[in-house]
């Protein structure tokens, strides 16, 4: 039961954290391109409790970089910059914010003045958005070949199987990189995303179609499903009904195992420059400007989104762990 | 042109005939691109007749299995011909076999791998009757219970999955759904193998009550003679995939000609008890 | 009777002395084939992008489009799809990996370099990664459950949750701050002034950080691995009565229990170049370390398609090698294998 404990808490911190991104306009102060140019690489603005003239007040204010005259106050549920829920709902609600011209970087600038926090937040929605959609696509791939590969053996298996060991035999990194450098670089934002999305679930179908091939087997060979053949089931009823339904454990661990690699790897892909363009915000463009010197050593709030990440993917794993072990319980 | 179950009782002719039924497994050695047929079985002859059961022993191997599979139209076999009311079922297509599908039935020896664990009781029994789409959902379920009750299981269990049942009941599961579709041939291949003394005993009743009310056929498979008095009347025995010898029960415990079946009798513990019991 | 040896590889049947030659034959037939697949793959969803090399040169009004197509034929990017790949190919087998527009040179020599750089850097990470892996892995699995065990549970789970750009990133950080490490390169810039002991060392020094770095990327998993192996053959019946014959702890896990968990330990070792090799990429790229990850990079970057297809397959070609090691080593080890 402990198994199930870990799963839930990880569960219920996975919806949370997800809340927060998808209703990332609402949390995030400034719109993800909004720049400043005025504050480029500016620190996380600090939060004061006392006024200029001493004086304690119970809302927060933050201080002007020019000037430490006027502090100004912090305000609750305000209305801004226009955004999107689900790309769907427009709403002007924002969390916190503060009167232009103060600012509240609470993860500090980039080099071109834009709040980190507000990009962490939208940029969270495309990174996570694109694993999810990968993850999905690979594993509903890894569903028709291994179902088929399984089901119906013979030649059709061995193209398939072989097939998919052309695509294990390259690293994965590479696979990934040799197919996007045949995509054209400079090309819209959405379309850059949606081959992104599609070429990281094409090539991904190999290992779990591999496990669900595995599955499909042994179920074929069960009893109940010769049985069942015996009252005249067709394939189609027999793999809906009998062999398909044993394979969603290995399905649902694939596709939690999947997710974070493919967000890692977008995010991989948009750091060296070859993922989603600006300006669609996405981690890997957050944290590609550490890899200038300058900015590591001097900037150190720019490292915050990286770090930011550590406990996310924590919570996948375990997530992950959970299943698979409770996986491991049920099957045997 | 479907006779009814229970006329069948009234003719003479055999129900289920096979003629010279064989079948070979093609096995390969590994790194050679040689195959040999090792042969399953060869030149078999059945009949079954209704209301009356006929015991197929021999040593534990590929060779029943298959052999009951094939008859239950669930493996061609490579030659031979099986004929029910003159019609030769291998010779059918996709459709008419699956007409024909009902008629014949199987019980496998392991109840466990025989049915979905994720199904309940009555989904279980009701699938047949889904799969050959008959009657509604709710007729279906009030078969399904109905045939629960026939075997001796109580209709509140409608809702229990597999694993909750014993092995004994699970069995009875496995017979209530090979009922569904009103066979008239019902093939038991080793079905009380794995159960203990007392179950077999329970479910043999529980057999032979049913072959009454139905006019069933069986072809029951086992491994030994020891049981076999008790509920064959014809008695094929097989050796090394060929029928050796085919009998009447007492015939066979009184004469054995061949061989193994003398081996066979030799394990049975009083031949001698046996045929006094049989002849009080 | 045909009998299933090891679960994850064919079936054997006996075999005689021919047998492991035979068996390589296969693999090794095995091997090309795939790499041949792998690089008609690459071929053609390489070539199939539209614009080439030359192509951004279009867009400079002082450069005609005759000298741009005389370019093009110059370097046989106008010739159909299956000419190229038999050209290509041909000229592989000569050793020739095609021509590098980018660097306006051979392309072999580069990727050699390159292929070598990368080689040593994945080889030391590997034996790192491998050196800490087996005795920790031992040592919890058979202090399984204490807290020592726990603790090292927690912390490769704490591990395995920092992405390896992160990790990389961190190291990178440490260089630069601290200034213990150099934070790029594989040579210093005075290299060929010194002598070789000093040459070793410098490469050494540089080496280091993204060693390290990609041997911690790929620890948790292989010790979590090199855990479960050792516990389920500790579990054995055989050990169990090694233990009940008096034989010493030491000996019955270095002689016993060491030998037999081998078998899933080297196709562990299979499975792992192929991650190795993908974390590999990401950190020569960020501590700049000169493999082959940065060139096949900096070759997407500048549509050098030649450079990008020699790259891919050099780390096809390592993946391919590495499982085939893999086979080799269980061959080896694997005394039920050998004996008919």
């Amino acid at each position: 039961m402990k198994r199930q404990k870990k799963l839930v808490v990880a569960l219920v911190l996975l919806t949370a954290f997800q809340s927060l991104i998808l209703f990332a306009g609402f949390f995030a102060p400034y719109d993800f391109a909004a720049q400043d140019r005025e504050q480029p690489f500016a620190a996380p603005t600090a939060v004061h409790f006392v006024g200029p003239q001493g004086n304690v007040h119970i809302r927060p204010c933050v201080y002007n970089l020019e000037d430490s005259v006027r502090c100004y106050p912090l305000h609750f549920f305000v209305r801004g910059t226009p955004y999107k829920i689900a790309g769907v709902f427009t709403s002007h609600l924002h969390l916190f914010g503060v009167e232009a011209p103060g600012h509240i970087f609470m993860m500090g600038s980039d080099a071109y003045g834009r709040d980190q926090l507000s990009r962490f937040l939208f940029g969270g929605q495309i990174s996570l958005l694109a694993g999810l959609i990968a993850a999905i696509l690979s594993v509903s791939i890894g569903i028709i070949v291994g179902g088929i590969a399984g089901y119906y053996g013979g030649w059709v298996d061995e193209l398939l199987m072989r097939g998919g060991e052309l695509f294990l035999a390259l690293p994965w990194l590479y696979l990934l990189f040799a197919v996007r450098a045949a995509l054209p670089l400079h090309i819209s934002q959405w379309e850059v995303f949606l081959l992104l999305v599609s070429v990281m679930g094409l090539i991904g179908w190999a290992r779990p179609a591999r496990l669900i091939r595995g599955v499909v087997l042994s179920a074929k060979q069960r009893n109940f499903v010769v049985a069942a053949r015996g009252f005249g089931a067709s394939d189609m009823y027999l793999l809906r009904r009998h062999v398909l339904p044993q394979t969603y454990g290995v399905v649902i661990t694939q596709i939690t195992l999947l997710i974070p690699l493919y967000v890692l790897a977008e995010v991989t892909l948009t750091f060296l420059g070859l993922g989603v363009g600006e300006p669609m915000p996405s981690w890997g463009s957050l944290l590609s400007s550490l890899q200038q010197y300058y900015v590591l050593s001097s900037y150190w709030w720019m490292f915050l989104p990286a770090l930011l990440l550590i406990p996310l993917f924590l919570i996948f794993y375990t997530a992950a762990d959970a299943l698979q072990e409770i996986h491991k319980t049920v099957t045997l | 042109m479907k006779p009814s179950p229970k006329s069948e009782a009234n003719r003479t002719g055999p129900l289920l005939r096979v003629a010279s039924l064989s079948k070979h497994h093609v096995q390969q050695r590994t790194f050679s691109r040689t195959e040999f047929a090792v042969s399953a079985f060869q030149d078999v002859d059945l009949e079954l007749f209704s209301g009356k059961t006929l015991a197929l022993v021999g040593e534990s191997g590929a060779g029943k299995s298959s052999l009951a599979r094939c008859l239950a139209l669930l493996e061609r076999p490579d030659s031979g011909k099986i004929e029910m009311e003159g019609e030769n079922l291998l010779a059918l297509n996709r459709k008419a076999l699956f007409g024909i599908r009902r008629r014949v039935q199987m019980i496998f020896q392991e109840p466990v791998s025989a049915m979905n664990p994720r199904l309940t009781a009555c989904e279980i029994i009701a699938e047949p009757l889904a799969i050959q789409r008959e009657g509604t959902r709710l007729q279906q379920r009030e078969r399904a219970l109905e045939l629960m009750e026939q075997v001796g299981l109580e209709a509140n269990w409608e809702r229990r999955l597999p694993f909750e049942f014993s092995g004994g009941q699970r069995q009875r599961l496995a017979i209530a759904r090979a009922l569904a579709l009103k066979p008239s041939v019902l093939i038991l291949d080793e079905a009380l193998s794995n159960l203990d003394a007392s179950n077999q005993a329970l479910i043999l009743e529980l057999l032979a009550e049913l072959q009454i009310s139905h006019s069933l056929a069986y072809l029951h498979i086992w491994h030994d003679l020891r049981l076999v008095s008790q509920f064959a009347d014809e008695v094929a025995v097989m050796y090394q995939g060929r029928i050796v010898e085919r009998k009447k029960t007492h015939d066979l415990f009184a004469s054995p000609e061949h061989s193994y079946t003398k081996e066979l009798l030799a394990t049975v513990h009083s031949v001698e008890s046996i045929l006094l019991e049989r002849s009080a | 009777m045909p009998q299933c040896i090891r679960w994850n590889r064919s079936c054997w049947s006996g075999l005689h002395k021919k047998g492991p030659m035979k068996y390589f034959a296969r693999r090794f037939f095995h091997a090309t084939l795939l790499l041949l697949a792998v690089s008609i793959f690459s071929f053609t969803i390489l070539q199939l992008t539209p614009g080439d090399f030359f192509a951004p040169m279009g867009l400079n009004p002082q450069i005609s489009s005759r000298t741009i197509a005389g370019l093009r034929s110059q370097s046989g990017l106008d010739r159909p799809l299956p000419v190229r790949y038999g050209h290509w190919l041909r000229d592989v087998l000569k050793g020739d990996l095609g021509r590098s527009f980018a660097y306006n040179s051979a392309a072999t020599p580069l990727l050699a370099v390159r292929a070598r750089n990368t080689l040593l850097l994945t080889g030391t990470a590997m034996l790192l990664a491998w050196l800490i892996a087996i005795p920790l892995g031992m040592w919890s699995a058979v202090h399984r459950g204490k807290w020592g065990d726990r603790a090292a549970g927690v912390m490769t789970s704490g591990l395995l949750a920092v992405p390896d750009l992160v990790l990389f990133l961190v190291l990178l950080l440490l260089a630069v701050r601290t200034g213990w490490f150099p934070t790029g390169g594989m040579v210093s810039a005075w290299f060929s002034d010194l002598n070789a002991w000093n040459k070793v060392k410098d490469v050494a020094e540089h080496l280091f950080l993204p060693a390290l770095g990609l041997a911690i990327a790929t620890l948790p998993t292989m010790l979590r691995h090199v855990r479960s192996a050792m516990i389920e053959v500790l579990e054995a019946p055989f050990i169990q009565a090694a233990r009940a014959h008096g034989i010493a702890e030491r000996r019955v896990l270095f002689r016993y229990a060491l030998p037999v968990a081998a078998n899933p330990l080297i196709s562990l070792f299979g499975f792992s170049v192929g991650t190795l090799l993908s974390a590999s990429l990401l950190v020569e790229v960020i501590l700049s370390w000169p493999g082959i990850g940065p060139l096949l990079v900096d070759a997407i970057m500048a549509k050098d398609v030649y450079v990008v297809i020699g790259t891919v397959m050099l780390s096809s070609l390592f993946l391919v090698a590495g499982n085939l090691f893999a086979d080799v080593l269980l061959f080896a080890t694997d005394p039920r294998i050998r004996v008919e």
